[in-house]
């Protein structure tokens, strides 16, 4: 007979206020099979842990059951606690009474029945658990980073200056990321290349650094400590190994008026380019939309003047597989396109602000372009209509973010600061220049913020107008700006030569699709999940992934290098082990009843399943059935609810127990 | 109007029959062969596998044979020889079980020795097996027919089915007559029906996709379906074989044939397929398939169920 323990926690009120804990501690004490229960107020704390090891000890408990919060958040604590008392981890079970009852239910009376009933389930459930070994898996110590901007170069220099190897892909033909097109920083305005080219070559000649640009992630298989991660590196038409970076093929290209996206679309750009000078790896690529070989079958000039080889035409995509340990992914944000109304999209354009149609309408990126002493203009503020400097300028703040009936509800927290730059930037090329901002409130909270922020006002003179702009229009070459200013109620209308956007930041375009391929959860707007806001800000939910960067939620540059440098440590804490302790939770296959159809084989996510032969004693081959791999099975149970005839099942989820629960009720 | 088809082609596919049967098995390149031979009533066809090269003379082909013989490969395979190749006799519906048996990792191609057979129809009954076959005695499956010639056997007799008229399509009138109906209207339907099953799971038997060795029916720890002939077990038992079957089932009818209760048994196996065709482009039993779409996931799959 089983001595099951059940130990209801209060959770602080956060069950107690809606649940009568001693009640249900009362009700499934009179269960069959239960020894003991009792309430605590919070069972996860040292006092409470004590009281669940002297319990077990004193009333020789032969499982537990906590009804407190999700396993997710304490299932690891407790089933840790039951270990050092003695009793296996794997008899102790959770029943969720929080988020699937206090949480969710404001009758206490109902909510209590209801508690009541998933701890009476989870008895049946712990009844039917059995003794299971801890498994061991080796940790492959390479680690895979997504994105090449300034946090994934950053997770890639700190993982390999511990020693690991590293696997950095970027989708572009260059790494360096938005950080790349910046002109200068704030709050102390050092200049963007200068402190962001170092840390480019110094990912180039890493030895520990595998780089590849111009390269997508096609698929990731496996688990933490062992992920198989496919990457399509993309028909660059330039052999990486023979080019020398010369450039005399971009300069001999005859197509040259392509519009360069990295200076967004300002500059010029041959169909054979690198983005920018300073591109690490310096090796050009063919755009195969605008060349004209590619479009007609003429030209060939670049392979003509390249001395080593190295233009091939016939490039084609290469997959290649990496064996990796962790991921860190890192692959930042894009600039709210204000003009368009993305399709089937909750968020609605700005059309009222004339992006897209005015010219000198802008957007804050774009300016880091002017600014830049190596953008298309070598850093002189001009105007993209007629190249005239602009002497009165407009920078309208919260573009898109925090506008709840536009479809986004965030702060997008870089604008204010980017904003106050800008300003700056522009005292200082244009000074005879006059800077207006419309804002809504000034967010510098961050060391030197506000002390930058005051500085644009009182050193600068830019003039800051709280209150929002209702439109913008063209009159002759000017665009005038009908805004209010709310601090004195009135109406304000500026003749602008120039507006600069500050547009809201948004995920990576196609974040969705990435996600689906690493298996981790993302928000309704595309930002990447943490496994807890508070306390495992740089974890994701699916073990072994780690987030760095604005693909996570807007971020400056220094918080960005804060969560790239902290997701390296905690890939070397996961590197730091030889081997990997893992939950036993794994399919098995009841060899009598499997018929070898191998459905589980072709669903199984992890490739963890394999054929077996069963032969009698003569050798003779009596049939073929499945096996699961336990050191690769990940636990999901999907071969289990696959299976025809019910012949493969996972420990602690058998259909015995399920059934068992389902009977409790 | 009662339309004769005809059948006149069926002597000569028995004679071709026999003769390649009796080939194979004295080049000893077959272990055996799976056909139909002369039952005991007259005009009637049953079920034979023969080893010796002696016995082909036995092997018919009428239009009472009507049993799908690829079950006899999978769990009634008894009588089957473990070593060597087998020969079996295929009609067009027969070979989509066991092409769909080889993508389940039951059969393998290069064990078989397939000897098609060109089919104008078979019955619908063989109560009475000396019937001629017409518009009125030929099986529902026949009347909307598209494989009567068997593609990529080894071995299929230069005979070329007649045309056979154009018959009114049974089934596909009976799904939009369903279709048609409200929930509960074919709820209702449905009840009626399997009120009447008897749980002889004569129609697991005979399915070749049926091959599980111990149906999870039939186990009792934890007990998934009821046992005993009762309505919510009925109902339990026919929507584990219609779920089970979905992608997989390529309308042989059999279940239908032996249902001792005539449930329409095949209508809900057909009405999947339907939906499958229509949600994943997928027919089953025409070519090998690693994956049906039912054990796949797809970015691109319809997802206009999820609420």
């Amino acid at each position: 007979m089983s001595r099951i323990g059940v130990f209801v926690c209060h959770c602080g009120e956060n069950i107690s206020r809606t649940v009568d804990v001693e009640r249900v501690a009362a009700e499934v004490g009179k269960l069959p099979g239960v020894a003991f229960s009792t309430d605590y107020k919070y069972m996860c704390s040292d006092p409470g842990q004590g009281l669940l090891k002297k319990a077990i000890r004193e009333e020789r408990l032969s499982h537990v059951v906590v009804a407190a919060c999700s396993p997710r958040m304490h299932e690891k604590t407790f089933r840790k606690a039951v270990e050092s008392a003695g009793l296996n981890p794997f008899l102790c079970e959770m029943a969720n009474i929080r988020e699937h009852c206090s949480w969710v239910h404001e009758d206490r009376d109902e909510a209590t029945v209801k508690a009541i009933e998933i701890v009476g389930m989870m008895v049946e459930r712990v009844k039917k658990n059995r003794v299971l070994p801890t498994i061991t898996v080796p940790v492959t110590k390479r680690s895979l980073v997504i994105g090449g901007g300034i946090a994934g170069i950053q997770a890639a220099l700190d993982i390999a200056d511990a020693g690991h190897e590293v696997v950095l892909v970027e989708r572009e033909p260059s790494i360096g990321g938005h950080m790349a097109q910046l002109s200068e920083t704030f709050p102390t305005l050092d200049c963007s290349q200068c402190i962001m080219t170092p840390k480019m070559v110094d990912v180039a000649n890493h030895p520990r650094i595998k780089l590849y640009t111009y390269a997508e992630i096609e698929h990731v298989e496996g688990y933490i400590g062992n992920f198989q991660v496919t990457v399509r590196r993309k028909a660059r038409s330039v052999i990486e190994e023979k080019c020398t970076g010369c450039g005399v093929c971009m300069e001999k290209c005859p197509v040259r008026k392509i519009p360069n996206t990295f200076d967004r679309d300002l500059g010029m750009r041959p169909a054979i380019y690198v983005p920018f000078p300073q591109a690490v790896p310096n090796t050009p690529v063919i755009d195969r939309e605008n060349c004209t070989k590619f479009k007609t079958g003429k030209c060939g000039v670049c392979q003509k003047v390249c001395g080593p080889g190295a233009v091939d035409y016939e490039q084609e995509d290469r997959l290649i597989v990496e064996p990796v340990g962790a991921i860190v992914v890192a692959t930042g944000f894009d600039l709210y396109s204000i003009e368009e109304k993305p399709k089937g999209s909750s968020i609605k354009g700005y059309g009222e602000f004339g992006h897209g149609r005015i010219p000198d309408v802008i957007d804050g990126m774009t300016f880091e372009r002017l600014a830049s002493a190596s953008g298309p203009t070598g850093g002189k503020i001009m105007r993209p209509s007629d190249g005239r400097e602009p002497k009165q300028i407009v920078f309208i703040q919260c573009v898109g973010s925090r506008a709840r009936e536009k479809g986004i509800s965030y702060c997008s927290k870089i604008c204010c600061m980017y904003t106050a730059k800008h300003t700056m930037l522009y005292h200082h090329k244009v000074h005879d220049g006059q800077a207006y901002v419309f804002f809504m409130d000034a967010r510098t909270p961050g060391k030197s913020y506000d002390e930058f922020w005051r500085r644009s006002i009182e050193e600068e003179e830019a003039v800051y107008i709280r209150g929002m702009v209702s439109r913008l229009y063209q009159k002759g070459d000017k665009i005038v700006v009908m805004g209010s200013d709310i601090s004195v109620g009135v109406q304000v209308e500026i003749e602008a030569d120039m507006v600069v956007l500050a547009t809201a930041v948004q995920p990576r375009k196609g974040a969705d699709t990435l996600a689906q391929k690493l298996g981790i959860s993302y928000d309704k707007y595309h930002f990447y999940s943490e496994a807890h806001a508070k306390l495992r800000p740089v974890e994701c939910a699916t073990a072994g992934i780690y987030l760095a960067g604005a693909c996570q939620g807007p971020k400056d540059i220094p918080d960005t290098v804060s969560q790239a440098s902290a997701a390296a440590a905690k890939v070397m804490t996961l590197f730091a082990r030889d081997q990997l302790e893992r939950e036993p939770i794994v399919a098995r296959v009841r060899e009598t009843g499997c018929v070898g159809c191998f459905y589980c084989k072709k669903v199984c996510p992890y490739g963890a399943v394999e054929e077996k032969e069963i032969r009698d004693r003569q050798g003779n081959l009596v049939k073929v059935v499945a096996y699961v791999n336990p050191g690769v099975c990940g636990g999901c149970g999907t071969c289990q609810a696959t299976c025809p005839s019910k012949s493969v099942e996972l420990d602690g989820y058998t259909d015995e127990q399920i059934v068992a629960m389902i009977e409790s009720l | 109007m009662t339309q004769l088809i005809d059948t006149s082609i069926y002597t000569a596919v028995t004679e071709a029959i026999q003769g390649e049967a009796r080939r194979i098995l004295s080049e000893g390149s077959v272990s055996a062969v799976v056909g139909y031979a002369a039952a005991r009533r007259k005009g009637s066809a049953q079920p034979v596998v023969i080893t010796q090269a002696d016995d082909s003379g036995k092997l018919i082909f009428s239009a009472a044979c009507v049993n799908n013989l690829a079950v006899y490969l999978t769990k009634a395979k008894k009588d089957i020889p473990k070593n060597g190749k087998i020969g079996i006799v295929v009609k067009g519906c027969d070979l989509k079980a066991l092409v769909g048996l080889m993508g389940e990792s039951q059969l393998k191609r290069e064990e078989l020795y397939l000897i098609g057979v060109p089919c104008a129809g078979v019955l619908a009954s063989t109560i009475l097996p000396d019937t001629a076959l017409t518009s009125g005695t030929i099986a529902s499956k026949c009347r909307e027919c598209g494989e009567r010639l068997p593609q990529g056997c080894d071995y299929t007799p230069t005979v070329t089915p007649p045309i056979t008229p154009v018959l009114e399509k049974k089934y596909a009138a009976e799904i939009a007559r369903l279709e048609a109906m409200t929930p509960a209207e074919r709820w209702a339907y449905w009840k009626e029906q399997f009120k009447k099953c008897i749980k002889c799971y004569a129609c697991r038997q005979v399915c070749p996709f049926c091959f599980c060795e111990q149906c999870l029916c039939d186990r009792n720890k934890p007990q998934m379906v009821e046992t005993t002939p009762r309505p919510a077990g009925n109902f339990a038992w026919h929507i584990v074989r219609a779920m089970h079957l979905a992608g997989r089932c390529a309308g042989c009818a059999e279940c239908e044939r032996v249902c001792p209760m005539d449930i329409p048994l095949n209508l809900l196996n057909r009405k999947m397929a339907k939906e499958l065709k229509e949600l994943y482009n997928h027919e089953a039993g025409f070519e090998v398939r690693e994956k049906g779409p039912l054990a796949m996931y797809d970015e691109k799959d319809d997802q206009s169920f999820i609420k």
